[in-house]
């Protein structure tokens, strides 16, 4: 310790910033931790592999217009457009100390929606309490023929089936809380993609053609893969699952798995042929079914790794 | 975790505490601690403002991650010598282009017995490049050991025992009372 320089040394001193700073600064962690769990896309830029990299201009992302619901059953309605709708929760509720939740966010791709229980006092009604509501929310999604039904499943009133249209396909539903949704995909696009389907010309026998993505709980990974990836998801056919909206291969995500795996779909010229190549080489492989989108078969390596081969 | 008034009967999606709901608790007896540390070493407030505020919204992103820390005064310094780090890295990356040489290499028998004055180090130490600033604000202001600086800065062990030499070295020539004063 006879290093002249640790006449440096210096203990943590506190010093009160000013007033202004601490109260602006407190704002904006109110406000960070209101901002989405998942920011809709990943920004980027990272300072340092030590470092926790925030934004400040992007940790609290608000679009120009977004909608403020009145519901008579807050929580509930959270728990439902999540479960229905494929929302992602933005932070927590904030609770009033009459219990009534004051203020709730969920996201929906990049916009946001916000809500609150009723307010009577301030003329904040819901629908349910009002006889009606005057207004729609529309939600554009590749399927919309899979999150309606998954929304009537759900107790959602299908007012409206899905049906083609000059402006794009799409149904409507009444929420439990009286919401109207116009759940719709905008003119023109492709059929719903399905699981196994090329989702594009030109794949060949050998190529990975789907991934199935299973995991113990859905909602969580879908936050973390938003999170880092910016994945979107749109409400698959089974419960707890998803597509993965715009990826290639394209590839779904499944909840209810007992631990996290990996399944990759290979595309092959004879499923059949396959089928007893699997099991020649010393794998297992279930009969082929036959799919909308061709014959697939499950599979088992000979070291254990489950995987699928379908023929389109 | 606390029962929150009109709490949902079970069935329902439970409200949970926000993440990061305790930084928020200890916001008020931390700021002063982080904004303090950080104003001693990098000596402006305004810089001192913007670091502070990037170490809380770190701090938030981090408590809401998947494997969130237990927050604490100790940690948020901890976040803030990242974030002046950063701040230096920044600064360096800059100047960099009309920068010459730092030195080069210096005798890493090193010995000099002078007494110094520690404001007048404190200066010396302020007009040093952002990289030597870095080094030895981490190893004599804040006194870590060596691996902890390079843990902190990113480097090498090898390399920031390099890097603290020449640092040395180039707040030697600085300072006024030092011998051979070469500069």
């Amino acid at each position: 310790m006879t290093d002249p320089l640790d006449a440096l040394r210096t203990p943590v001193v506190p010093v009160e910033p000013d007033p202004a700073f601490r109260a602006e600064l407190r704002a904006r962690l109110h406000r960070a931790l209101l901002s989405p769990a998942t920011p809709p896309y990943p920004t980027g830029q990272k300072e340092s592999e030590m470092t926790t990299e925030v934004h400040p201009a992007t940790a609290s992302r608000i679009p120009t217009l977004t909608p403020y619901l009145a519901v008579d059953d807050a929580r509930r309605a959270l728990g439902w457009y999540v479960e229905a709708l494929g929302a992602i929760p933005r932070g927590e509720p904030i609770v009033m100390p009459d219990g009534r939740v004051g203020h709730a966010e969920l996201g929906f791709g990049e916009a946001i929606l916000m809500f609150a229980d009723e307010h009577a006092e301030l003329g904040l009604l819901s629908p349910r309490t009002r006889g009606g509501t005057s207004q729609s929310l529309r939600l554009e999604t590749p399927d919309p023929d899979a999150v309606v039904a998954r929304a009537v499943e759900h107790g959602a009133r299908l007012d409206r089936p899905v049906a083609d249209s000059p402006y794009g396909r799409g149904g409507v539903v009444t929420d439990p809380f009286g919401h109207r949704w116009m759940i719709s995909r905008e003119a023109p696009y492709g059929e719903p993609a399905e699981p196994g389907e090329p989702a594009e010309p030109g794949r060949a026998h050998g190529d990975v053609g789907y991934f199935t993505m299973r995991t113990p709980d859905d909602a969580a990974a879908r936050a973390f893969y938003g999170a880092v990836l910016g994945w979107r998801f749109t409400p698959g056919r089974v419960p707890r699952g998803w597509q993965v909206e715009g990826v290639t291969p394209m590839g779904g995500l499944a909840g209810g798995a007992e631990r996290p795996e990996v399944q990759l779909c290979y595309q092959v010229d004879d499923i059949d042929a396959a089928v007893s190549r699997v099991r020649a080489a010393g794998g297992q492989a279930e009969e082929p079914q036959a799919m909308r989108y061709g014959r697939i078969a499950e599979c088992v390596d000979d070291q254990g790794e489950r995987f699928q081969v379908f023929q389109p | 975790m606390t029962e929150r008034p009109g709490a949902e009967p079970s069935g329902r999606p439970r409200v949970r505490p926000a993440p990061g709901l305790g930084l928020i608790e200890l916001y008020d007896a931390a700021l002063p601690q982080v904004y303090g540390y950080l104003l001693a070493r990098c000596g402006s407030a305004p810089l001192a403002e913007d670091l502070t505020a990037e170490t809380f919204l770190a701090a938030v992103a981090a408590c809401r991650s998947a494997d969130p820390p237990t927050p604490s005064t100790g940690w948020l310094i901890g976040v803030a010598r990242h974030k002046l780090v950063d701040h230096w890295r920044r600064a360096e990356r800059e100047r960099r282009g009309i920068r010459l040489l730092d030195g080069g290499p210096a005798d890493a028998h090193d010995p000099w017995d002078a007494e110094l004055n520690a404001l007048l180090a404190r200066d010396v130490l302020a007009a040093l490049g952002p990289h030597h600033r870095a080094a030895l604000t981490l190893r004599y202001m804040d006194g870590l050991p060596v691996p902890e600086v390079a843990a902190v800065l990113g480097r090498t062990l090898h390399a920031t025992e390099a890097l603290l030499v020449r640092a040395r070295a180039a707040f030697r020539r600085a300072y006024p009372a030092g011998e051979g004063r070469d500069d």
